[in-house]
């Protein structure tokens, strides 16, 4: 993994981390937005200018690849890359929640 | 009474909160956006009086991938409208939002990366023609001393000061959504 991609993906915004989570089996854009909301109780509703951006950015990066096409609706899969670096992001926020627990007790 | 209207309207590259809000506005008031051309007159067709939200994304990429983008957003409840030089138009009715303060843009971040496309494919050729021309002209301009060079002198002054502002506008925008991200 490069500077780069350190740099840019590490720590991520909340709407990158879901998008990578959901993308750990193949969707589009908008079963990514109904998982997210499923998944946060509604909370996190991802738009959809937010959400064409970081796909794009995403694949151009290589921590997604587009699959096919069915329905005008473009699907996706998490590449290695981006396996890597939600993994990565996934340790953080797990130390994050480890000190958070701590401070609280 | 007409069913139709058009105004004429200018707003620059870097206002388009400023022109989301005149649409939805218009709207209010029973003017429902039928399509702007290439001279900024905006047309209007009368509708019921209705809150409907308008939005405007900015992204180059939409152009050759048309379809999926459209369908994107329509799957999201948003419509789509048309393109400008590049600004794609949506609009959506407040009473079907998902949440109270939708926008077709859920955080600070990708506020942010719609400006940097603008700043990269809309703001560098101002800056080409700032240093490129209106620089060099004010320079070579002020070394002669004839009527015709203190016009325009004065005229490359004026789109100096009027540059600056836009310059200082557009940075201070951009400014504001990265303090938003970076704090």
């Amino acid at each position: 993994m490069d500077n780069h991609i350190r740099k840019v993906y590490v720590p991520m915004t909340e709407t990158g981390f879901y998008i990578l989570l959901c993308l750990r089996e193949e969707a589009h854009g908008y079963s990514i937005v109904k998982k997210t909301e499923q998944l946060t109780h509604g909370e996190i509703k991802i738009s959809p200018g937010t959400l064409y951006g970081s796909l794009s950015k995403m694949e151009k990066d290589g921590l997604i690849t587009f699959i096919r096409e069915e329905e005008k609706r473009k699907i996706y899969h998490i590449t290695e890359l981006g396996t890597q670096v939600l993994e990565l992001e996934m340790k953080r926020i797990e130390r994050l929640y480890e000190s958070m627990k701590e401070a609280r007790i | 009474m007409k069913d139709t209207k058009t105004e004429f309207k200018l707003f620059s590259i870097i206002e388009w909160k400023k022109e989301e809000r005149y649409l939805r506005e218009q709207h209010k008031n029973g003017w429902e956006f039928v399509a702007v051309n290439f001279i900024g007159l905006y047309h209007f067709k009368k509708c019921e009086p209705k809150d409907v939200v308008y939005q405007l994304d900015y992204n180059p990429e939409s152009v050759t991938q048309k379809a999926e983008y459209i369908q994107m957003f329509h799957d999201c409840g948003w419509e789509y409208l048309q393109n400008f030089f590049g600004y794609s138009y949506f609009r959506k009715e407040a009473a079907f939002m998902n949440g109270a303060d939708e926008e077709i843009f859920c955080d600070d971040a990708s506020r942010l990366d719609m400006m940097k496309r603008v700043l990269r494919h809309r703001m560098t050729p101002l800056f080409v023609i700032f240093f490129l021309i209106i620089i060099p002209q004010i320079i070579l301009q002020s070394q002669f001393d004839t009527f015709e060079t203190h016009f325009l002198l004065a005229i490359f002054c004026i789109l100096l000061v009027v540059y600056l502002v836009f310059f200082a506008i557009f940075f201070i925008q951009f400014w504001k959504y990265s303090r938003n991200i970076h704090k």
